[in-house]
């Protein structure tokens, strides 16, 4: 090398050294914390929550950061007409994501129980951002689909957020009932009194009242022993006698309960209280059930409610306690253990035995009417306040709460107010968004160890190779080839549900390429146990194929060709093998 | 007005009205023809509530005067199996008589009529290929094994009709009948030694050689097995899950927002007229309903003794109650009212002394036997396809027979008698509609406090055989309650509301209700419910 040129290189280092230097003090601001997203495309706060509004656009965001990887569309329409929107997130360079085995997830089916949609958009951001950083999320979406359904009631979610309600309401979607049946519908809600977009509490001085205001904590109300004498008596949650019937808030938004609206074992309100007229009568929960209908690669499926800390499975009536039998419940327990130890706090539990009995709720028309094993998560618990267990409504707790954690920001203070029909009273108690709703400052993790249960749960959906192909030589130009086709996940690709009413078709096992003579299903292959199809034996019909097992196909064929070896399975994806 | 001006001048220039010239159970079109003639009336109205997916109308017919919706009705469905062609016909013609003979019975009452809810299956009568279908023209897979209708009928012996198979063979369980050798029955007991045994399937072939005959048929769900009382989940024809077809949705949301309904009739097989459903004490504390009430067991014990006063055919094999997802119990299980279903005929017992005694009988009697019988007396041709034998891919080299009774044969009467049977079925009907709730004010008192008040006392009087409300309909949430209501303002009531709610009045019950009311002038006092209809009054204070 010449000196003039030893030189020039030299200029030039030091120039794209000096260069350099703006954009070194420009660099990093971040720091990686390990299990989050780095740089996301998309950028979302997850301390906070979502209007109707607000959900659909992040979608649409993570939908066009990630066109390889994230796909939406409008499943139906809700009773108000707004889209139901649902992502589909697979690696769609490797195949058909209605093809691959899926995981279903919803959220917020009960209108109040809000933050189910953005722990379903939590799991759509988390999965199509670190796609590209780990080998383990991008293997699982090569190998699965993800169909995201933030909201199932995006009418009452707003309702929710934008009007005044009380934490449990209005659960039901917005269709308006006549629910003291006088003939007129809606025609006594709840009245937002002192105007701040919450329904609270009324309370009266009265000489016969039991209460007292607890001196060291005027917000609290205690009751007094039977022999004292109170101050307060409690009137409910705000509001009037608005029809003039004597009676309070005694109609108001629905009533019904979209979780009582679904086809299994479905039953009328007087034995169900809160179904609707006949399954699927609700345009949300049947734009579910089409989709669901149209999707029988779904294998797996979560629903997400409010609170408690809980894991649930069905049955949801004791009536159903046949439908789930001994196999299925292993898996269920498989997971569902799993599943306490990745959420501490939560329990996993049965809804009829742990809960109550539901006749029509989601979770068992999703298991008993399509054989899809189903969890609803009850979110948020007082666990993850101070690590203790409380239980739900615990108002001392929630005072402490709010006292040393959320610095006043849940409570509105009691303040006097002329009531129509009351005359003086005071409103004031917890906010709507205050109990079953996490802090912000909860929202983020709680959404992570549940979305990484239903990551542990979509994993273990049915996964299909071809893992054998013997041969073996009969004489007479004839072959007998026997394929061995392994399930290396704990899902069967057809539940034991599923196996007792034939809810799914058999798995196919085919041949191509060869001359079929004859074709079974090889039982016991070391004491040759088969069972041969004579109809159509290219296309072997195979009932099931277990989880963490093999099944084995055989065919008889004459000639030499190269033939070819496809498994077809509705929930248990695809699989081939080439000679 | 001025279509049905043509429509009349039409008629009149052609000299004849369409239904003059039937001689067989119209077609879908021919049914849609005299319900429009029906609909043109001043006091009827059609209105076609969706196409099924095999483009036929669900039509629904309502005949009433005034504020329909607000007057106790009747509701009157039919064609609840597609095969069941006689109960169209009973609509229509009960329709037809309803409106010309009982308009006085319209200022009162309304009818809600819905002629047929399985057109689809019900074509298949005047289909080239007759057979009985119930499932519409959706595709089911109803062996559940993957692939669609793969394994449906085969008209074998090529006469336009789906009849039976007889297969001879050592291993059959069916023999000739003692005394009706066409007739197959169970080989039971000594006398079946020796006899050839036969196979019994239904005409075709086993397609997909499941040895399964004509197990996943070309047809869709059955309207009557596809409801949510005891739904026969996963079943052929039932489907997987319950109202799953837009004919049976679009029926119910018609019926959800009919809130004066207060009975159903229902022309279909199950029956609850000739006898009426039994009491159980453990099946109706169940959470799960299976029983009618008590008290209502005891309403059905009346209205059948009308029906079995004005029907006079005597019951027999009539032991169809209810099955599952049928359509009569759910209007009452899980939709509250009081509901009534008969197939409107049945084949008649025919007694043995009235046969010739120089042959007297030996074998046992079935249903196919009396049908022989009963076809016999009444002179009827034409109602047995003769054993022929075919040639069958899956039974080669062995004897195989197609034949048996026709069709449609056993479930429908011949047509020229079902002017009688609807003639019959108007008249119950009718006595049904005049037994509905009904609200009257008695003893009004008014006395005048000081004060300018006065107090108001009146009865609220039910003058019906029938209660208000079944038992079944005052746990139902859609069926309303007796609104009590005052025309003033709330706070010149001073005991009292504007609005009362009462539960029920039992049959000829009444109830008293007093208002304390300040001011002069008048009050009105209304009460009722839409399926009560309602009493109103005027108080002078």
């Amino acid at each position: 090398m010449k000196l003039n040129k030893i030189h020039t290189v030299v200029i030039l280092g030091i120039l794209s050294f000096l260069l350099n230097i703006p954009s070194l003090q420009a660099q990093e601001k971040f720091f990686r914390a390990i299990g989050t997203p780095h740089k996301p495309e998309v950028q979302v706060s997850w301390n906070r929550y979502y209007t109707y509004e607000g959900i659909v656009e992040i979608m649409e965001k993570i939908a066009k950061a990630h066109p390889n990887l994230a796909k939406m569309e409008s499943i139906g329409k809700s009773f108000e007409g707004k889209d139901i929107y649902l992502l589909t997130i697979s690696d769609f360079k490797t195949g058909d994501p209605d093809k691959k085995p899926a995981m279903y997830i919803d959220g917020n089916i009960h209108s109040n129980e809000i933050q189910g949609a953005e722990f379903s958009l939590y799991t759509a951001w988390y999965l199509t951002e670190m796609f590209d950083e780990l080998d383990f999320i991008k293997e699982l979406l090569q190998d699965k689909t993800f169909y995201i359904n933030p909201t199932i009631n995006p009418d009452a979610r707003n309702n929710y957020m934008n009007k005044p309600n009380t934490p449990h309401s209005p659960r039901s979607g917005m269709i308006v009932l006549d629910n003291d049946r006088d003939g007129q519908a809606g025609e006594d809600g709840f009245d937002d009194l002192n105007g701040d977009n919450d329904i609270t509490m009324m309370i009266r001085k009265s000489p016969t009242g039991r209460y007292i205001k607890d001196p060291q904590d005027p917000r609290r109300l205690i009751r007094v022993e039977a022999e004292e004498k109170g101050e307060y008596e409690m009137l409910g949650y705000e509001g009037k006698d608005t029809d003039g019937d004597g009676e309070v808030n005694e109609d108001g938004i629905g009533y019904y309960d979209p979780n009582r609206d679904w086809g299994w074992n479905w039953q009328p309100d007087y034995i169900q209280r809160g179904a609707y007229k006949y399954p699927f009568s609700l345009p949300e929960s049947r734009s579910v059930m089409n989709f669901v209908m149209d999707h029988p690669n779904i294998a797996g499926a979560q629903s997400y409610h409010n609170y408690g800390g809980m894991i649930l499975r069905g049955p949801g009536a004791e009536e159903d306690k046949d439908t789930y039998n001994a196999e299925d419940v292993k898996i269920y327990d498989a997971i569902g253990k799993k599943g306490e130890e990745m959420i501490p706090g939560y329990r996993y539990l049965v809804v009829y035995k742990d809960l109550y009995s539901v006749f029509g709720g989601e979770l068992d028309w999703f298991y008993g009417g399509r054989g899809i094993y189903t969890y609803t998560n009850e979110l948020m618990n007082s666990y993850q306040y101070f690590h203790k267990n409380e239980g739900r409504g615990n108002q001392e707790e929630q005072l402490k709460v709010d006292k040393f954690l959320t610095f006043g920001d849940a409570f509105v203070p009691w303040e006097e107010y002329d009531h129509p029909q009351y005359g003086k009273i005071q409103i004031g108690g917890f906010k709507k968004n205050f109990g079953r709703a996490h802090p912000g400052f909860l929202l983020e993790q709680d959404a992570h160890r549940n979305m990484a249960f239903t990551i542990y749960h979509a994993y273990h959906t049915p996964k299909l190779s071809i893992t054998e192909v013997k041969e073996k030589n009969l004489g007479g130009g004839l072959k007998q080839i026997t394929a061995t086709i392994y399930n290396e996940r704990l899902m069967p690709t057809h539940s034991s549900q599923d196996l007792k009413h034939n809810i799914e078709r058999p798995d196919y096992v085919s041949i191509s390429g060869a001359n079929v003579i004859t074709g079974m299903v090889v039982n016991d292959e070391d004491f040759n146990k088969v069972e041969e199809q004579k109809h159509n034996p290219e296309k072997i019909k195979v009932r099931n194929i277990p989880g963490m097992e093999a099944v084995k196909v055989r065919w008889i064929v004459s000639g030499n060709g190269n033939y070819r070896i496809k498994v077809d399975s509705a929930k248990g994806g695809t699989a081939e093998w080439r000679k | 007005m001025k279509n049905k001006f043509l429509f009349l001048l039409a008629a009149v220039c052609l000299g004849f009205l369409p239904a003059a010239a039937q001689d067989d159970y119209p077609t879908n079109k021919e049914v849609a023809q005299r319900l429009q003639q029906i609909g043109s009336s001043r006091d009827a109205k059609l209105i076609s509530l969706v196409k099924t997916e095999g483009g036929e109308d669900i039509w629904a017919l309502q005949i009433g005067r005034g504020d329909l919706e607000n007057k106790p009705a009747i509701a009157i469905t039919s064609g609840v199996e597609g095969h069941h062609v006689l109960s169209a016909e009973l609509a229509l013609q009960v329709a037809e008589k309803i409106v010309k003979d009982h308009s006085q019975l319209l200022e009162t009452t309304t009818f809600y009529v819905f002629p047929n809810m399985s057109p689809d299956a019900y074509s298949q009568y005047h289909n080239k290929l007759k057979y009985e279908r119930r499932g519409n023209a959706v595709k089911v897979d109803h062996d559940r094994d993957g692939e669609i209708s793969e394994d449906g009928y085969e008209d074998l012996n090529r006469d336009g009709m789906i009849t039976d198979m007889r297969v001879e063979s050592p291993l059959g369980k069916y023999i000739a009948h003692e005394d009706y050798p066409q007739i197959l029955v169970e080989a039971e007991g000594a006398n079946a030694a020796g006899k050839i045994r036969y196979l019994k399937l239904s005409e075709g072939i086993d397609n997909d050689k499941d040895e399964k005959f004509n197990e996943d048929l070309s047809e869709g769900i059955a309207f009557n097995k596809s409801l949510t009382y005891q739904f026969p989940v996963f079943e052929a024809l039932a489907g997987d899950y319950p109202v799953s077809q837009k004919e049976t949705r679009a029926l119910l949301d018609y019926l959800f927002e009919r809130w004066n309904i207060f009975a159903f009739v229902t022309f279909a097989p199950e029956n609850n007229l000739s006898t009426p459903l039994k009491y159980n004490k453990q099946g109706a504390e169940k959470r799960i309903v299976t029983s009618i009430l008590e008290k209502d067991a005891e309403l059905n014990k009346i209205i059948s003794d009308i029906y079995n006063e004005t029907v006079p055919l005597k019951a027999y094999n009539q032991e169809n109650q209810g099955k599952g997802g049928d359509f009569f119990q759910w209007a009452y299980f899980h939709f509250g009212r009081l509901s009534f279903s008969t197939p409107g005929w049945w084949i008649p017992e025919v007694k043995q002394e009235e046969k010739d005694s120089l042959n007297p009988k030996k074998g046992k009697i079935t249903p196919e036997t009396n049908f022989l019988a009963w076809a016999e007396k009444e002179g009827l041709d034409n109602i047995f396809v003769n054993w022929t034998e075919v040639e069958h891919p899956d039974f080669p080299n062995r004897k195989v027979e197609v034949g048996g009774i026709r069709p449609f044969a056993m479930m429908n009467p011949p047509y020229r008698m079902v002017d009688s049977i609807a003639e019959q079925h108007t008249d119950f009907v009718v006595k049904l509609a005049e037994m509905k709730p009904k609200l009257e004010f008695h003893n009004l008192e008014t006395e005048k406090l000081s004060g300018g008040l006065t107090r108001i006392t009146v009865d609220l009087f039910n003058n019906s055989p029938l209660p208000t409300h079944s038992e079944m309909g005052e746990r139902s949430r859609w069926l309303q309650k007796l609104q009590i209501t005052v025309d003033k303002e709330k706070e010149d009531i001073l005991a009292g509301n504007t609005i009362k709610l009462s539960g029920k009045l039992g049959a000829y019950e009444k109830e008293t209700i007093s208002w304390i009311v300040k001011g002069n002038g008048t009050v009105t006092v209304k009460a009722g419910a839409p399926h009560t209809g309602y009493a109103t009054m005027k108080v002078k204070l």
